[in-house]
């Protein structure tokens, strides 16, 4: 079964096409990459797969249900490019994953038992294991990140989507987070759906590639998919003179 | 300490002791919420727009309190109505709304014959004139708001945090916006008889932002507020009963009292 299908999508917004027949299918377990140049509309298909985001026609479903009813029990994880809240909250990392934590209804004095040794098994599982009872405002990027992907998977999700999850990440923190992934997407079976501007990320973490620059400009796997004419086409001579490097280098 | 004792066997001063009692919880409790999500215009536009329904409960003969909360939610309603469908920012629709409301009102007001005491009592807020339905109605309302905002805690929290996650976990971000206002305008109008529609807006937020000066987690937040919206409810009316002060003025004082004292507090 295909754990995400995309057909005929198209995205209008004042009276302009963000995105044009977008169709494309993902297998379950597999890592999909999505890139293309700034304005391509790689998070508009995010938010739109996501129903963040209207859209005007074509159909999205996961695991052969829409979005919407998979939502509801919680079998989507999501990484968001930019988090955006208040660096003033008070709130710890735990109490920020606990809300994630079933049952979504209940009295917060009646906590599920464990749910406390399960947020911080967790969080070591991320490498944030010291980070349990930090307040969300003073976690540096990486961190946050860190953090992010444990509430994003918490739930045991089907599907992860991650709109750019390494920027504003340093290096080394960029590699211990795409290891993470590879290792959830190997020992669960998760089936990843990332964003990225890197193509090496691409080439190494990814099966598949989706190029999209508001219509769907190639898919495939990385190595078949993107030639030195849709690196052109999409980013430029430039980049296609990268894309060799980069190839040789792997 | 013999004249407090005296006066708290006087049956007027045991009602006003017990409705700040529950303000004190009430207002912070909520308030939390309108400081986290920086609601502070919209729960002023609610009160203001009380004073409306108040009016019109004067002129149809209806009890006021009823009115000035069936006023309340339906410009609460309105306010998320408009935000939703319109491109308009928030604080404009409030605006709209806001002097929409306080206009209807006062040309209601012009309608009354004679002067009505009761609808000015409204206004700064008469915490001694309180009675036993008023008590009865604002437990009825504690009661029913505290239960409901810790019963859907995780979604209200995770709605104020960032929307578009709540949303792809699957909470559905609109009826909880809708029940939230709905919240927000009924505690702003039972609070209104003791605090006055100029000042409600301070015991909601004055509270939570001294409680947001020193809390490092949810739980402290939620705490600390309800503390010192007792504390500032009980040592208000106490203060004002010694002072022979207005009550509702003098308990907003002790908060932003309170409040200042959690500014000495260093930095993180």
């Amino acid at each position: 079964m295909d754990a995400l299908s995309v057909e005929n999508l198209c995205v209008k917004a004042n009276g302009r096409h963000l995105l044009e027949n977008i169709t494309f299918s993902v297998e379950e377990g597999r890592i999909i990459a999505i890139i293309g140049p700034n304005g391509a509309g790689k998070t508009t298909l995010i938010k739109a797969i996501l129903g963040l985001m209207p859209y005007e026609s074509g159909s999205v479903t996961a695991f052969g249900h829409p979005v919407k009813h998979i939502n509801s029990h919680s079998r989507v994880g999501y990484v968001p490019q930019r988090l955006e809240f208040d660096r003033t909250f008070p709130l710890t990392v735990s109490e920020l994953i606990g809300f994630t934590v079933p049952p979504i209804y209940s009295f917060p004095f009646f906590k599920k038992e464990g749910e406390k040794k399960h947020i911080v098994e967790l969080l070591e599982t991320v490498g944030a294991g010291d980070l349990a009872e930090r307040g969300i405002g003073s976690l540096s990027g990486g961190e946050l990140q860190r953090v992010m992907i444990a509430k994003a998977i918490v739930n045991d999700p089907r599907i992860l989507f991650l709109d750019e999850p390494a920027s504003g990440v340093d290096i080394e923190g960029q590699e211990r987070f795409y290891d993470l992934i590879k290792r959830l997407n190997r020992e669960k079976g998760l089936t990843v759906v990332l964003i990225s501007h890197d193509l090496n990320v691409v080439y190494r973490f990814a099966d598949t590639v989706l190029c999209l620059n508001r219509r769907l400009v190639c898919s495939g796997r990385p190595e078949e998919a993107l030639t030195d004419e849709v690196i052109k086409s999409v980013y430029g001579e430039m980049m296609g003179a990268y894309i060799h490097s980069c190839q040789d280098h792997d | 300490m013999n004249m407090i004792t005296e006066y708290l066997s006087y049956p007027f001063i045991q009602k006003a002791f017990l409705a700040s009692l529950m303000v004190g919880v009430l207002c912070p409790f909520v308030g939390n919420f309108v400081v986290l999500r920086r609601m502070s215009f919209f729960s002023d536009a609610i009160s203001h727009s009380a004073f409306a329904g108040i009016a019109a409960g004067a002129v149809l003969g209806i009890d006021l309190s009823l009115s000035s909360i069936i006023v309340a939610i339906f410009i609460s309603a309105l306010i998320a109505f408009l935000s939703e469908k319109t491109t308009l920012s928030h604080d404009t629709v409030i605006g709209i709304a806001f002097s929409g409301a306080i206009a209807t009102g006062m040309l209601i007001i012009g309608m009354l014959k004679g002067y009505r005491a009761e609808v000015f009592t409204y206004l700064f807020g008469d915490i001694l004139a309180i009675t036993g339905n008023d008590l009865l109605l604002l437990l009825i309302i504690s009661l029913l708001t505290v239960i409901t905002m810790l019963f859907f805690s995780k979604p209200f929290l995770q709605i104020t945090f960032n929307r578009d996650l709540a949303r792809v976990e699957g909470i559905n971000v609109r009826f909880f916006e809708y029940l939230l206002f709905f919240i927000i305008a009924i505690v702003v109008t039972v609070s209104l008889k003791i605090i006055g529609i100029i000042l409600v807006t301070s015991l909601l937020i004055v509270p939570a932002a001294a409680a947001k000066n020193l809390a490092s987690s949810m739980k402290h937040l939620f705490g600390l507020s309800c503390i010192f919206g007792l504390v500032s409810g009980i040592a208000g009316l106490m203060a004002s009963v010694y002072l022979n002060t207005a009550s509702g003025p003098t308990i907003v004082l002790v908060s932003i009292g309170i409040f200042f004292l959690t500014m000495l507090r260093p930095r993180r």
